[in-house]
């Protein structure tokens, strides 16, 4: 047994567990130490093999599956989705009832579509991509995923709107706005797309949903809400003076 | 009104993508020390469930600026500690920790070459026969590459206790290599 001082340094030194003084030390001490520069091939040594025998089992591919899985979000059953799944499927029943009311009136297919989005929204777990009360968060969000751009209005202190956030949806292969405004009870989807030639200015409404369709600087604005015929008129002449060239 | 900005994944889960970010890349070796401890691979295989489960959970609890690998290995060993096969693995620690000696390792040149000569499958049974107290502070430090204050944290044990494992184990896994592929010659303690 050798009684060199930095015999018992080696396990560290070899760990990389070293001050660096102390390392730079050893490794000036090695060259003339015999016994310690064996310790270290050594410790050197069994370290290699311990790390080549040690990974011995790999994860089986359908365990990084289920980890995945299980991080995902869970469709929790907390009493806000358990209310949420309620309205969900009210408005769901409503929207179907009103589909079918609605169809004498209008066959505009993406009146329908709309309708459907919205309810869809209402019943998400995540309403919104971006959620933001600023329209100056909201609408740059847009940006580079839509073909055009557009302005929400500015919501005054004291206004019964807030807006939610936003989110990308498509109709008849067109990609779109949906921003989502909240008015005490209700939301508000205001859709918005590029107009096209198919589009009219459907204007529809029943005990359950407005729907309120028009065009303005070549875009085709819809709002579809359970809100009142009024609060929709409100929320469009926002946006229709806050795009108004 | 005062902008609230916060994008949806805050709100659904942006905890959750960092989390999966920083852990996913752990898994394989978190499954390897999972097969170490419990040899059993569907064993193994709940215990890493357990542990992404747990940690997913705790994760808003996770303090920046602790290192997340060793607290993912903390809580995969606690995890398998409350095992049954943990609980009866810990008796077992404790009575191989008694009467440990600290000895010396021999400097004799030959036994690094028979180290150097030895198979992964031999290395292997040298680490699969070390206690777990010791396995586990091995497979750490030298496959995970962890610091000695990472395995403390990991293991929630002081530093020196690492240090003394550690050399304990070497120990071990090298009188077994070297006794193997030696024959019957003593080494290692003089």
């Amino acid at each position: 047994m050798t009684n060199c001082e930095w015999r018992e340094k080696i396990g560290l030194y070899v760990d990389g567990e070293l001050e660096p003084r102390d390392e730079q030390a050893v490794a000036g001490h090695l060259p003339s130490c015999t016994d310690c520069a064996s310790a270290v091939l050594e410790q050197q040594a069994l370290k290699k093999a311990v790390r080549v025998a040690g990974k011995r089992f790999t994860a089986p591919p359908d365990l990084y599956a289920s980890v995945q899985k299980q991080m995902q979000p869970k469709k929790t059953t907390g009493l806000w989705l358990k209310v949420s799944a309620l309205a969900a499927s009210a408005a769901l029943l409503a929207a179907i009832a009103f589909a079918w009311i609605a169809r004498p009136s209008t066959s505009n297919a993406t009146v329908s579509q709309l309708i459907d989005q919205h309810v869809i929204m209402l019943a998400s777990v995540n309403p919104v991509d971006v959620v933001s009360s600023d329209k100056h968060t909201v609408k740059p969000w847009f940006q580079g995923k839509l073909p055009f751009t557009f302005n929400p209005p500015e919501l005054a202190t004291g206004s019964p709107f807030a807006l939610v956030g936003g989110k990308l949806v498509y109709s008849q292969h067109a990609p779109g706005a949906e921003l989502v405004y909240q008015v005490r009870q209700h939301k508000i989807s205001v859709f918005i797309f590029q107009a096209r030639d198919v589009h009219g200015e459907p204007s529809a409404g029943n005990q359950t949903f407005v729907v309120n369709g028009w065009q303005q600087g070549g875009l085709q604005y819809y709002i579809v809400t359970d809100a009142s015929r009024e609060d929709a008129d409100r929320l469009r002449t926002l946006l229709e003076d806050a795009n108004r060239s | 009104m005062a902008a609230t900005v916060v994008t949806r994944g805050k709100v659904s889960g942006l905890e959750n993508k960092d989390f999966e970010r920083l852990a996913i890349p752990l898994l394989d070796g978190l499954y390897n020390f999972a097969r170490w401890l419990c040899s059993d691979p569907d064993e193994a295989r709940d215990l890493v469930q357990e542990t992404f489960l747990k940690s997913l959970k705790g994760f808003s609890s996770f303090r920046e600026g602790t290192n997340f690998k060793a607290w993912m290995f903390r809580i995969l060993r606690n995890t398998f500690l409350t095992s049954r096969t943990g609980l009866e693995r810990r008796n077992t620690q404790q009575e191989d920790e008694e009467g440990f000696e600290e000895s010396s390792v021999s400097q004799e040149t030959p036994e690094i070459a028979l180290i150097r000569r030895a198979d992964t499958e031999l290395v292997q049974a040298a680490i699969a026969q070390l206690a777990p107290a010791f396995q586990e502070v091995i497979l750490l430090a030298d496959l995970e590459e962890m610091k000695y204050q990472e395995i403390a944290e990991a293991l929630a044990i002081p530093m020196g206790t690492v240090m003394s494992r550690l050399a304990r184990a070497r120990k071990q896994v090298r009188e077994h290599i070297v006794l193997t592929l030696g024959g019957k010659r003593t080494v290692g303690v003089k």
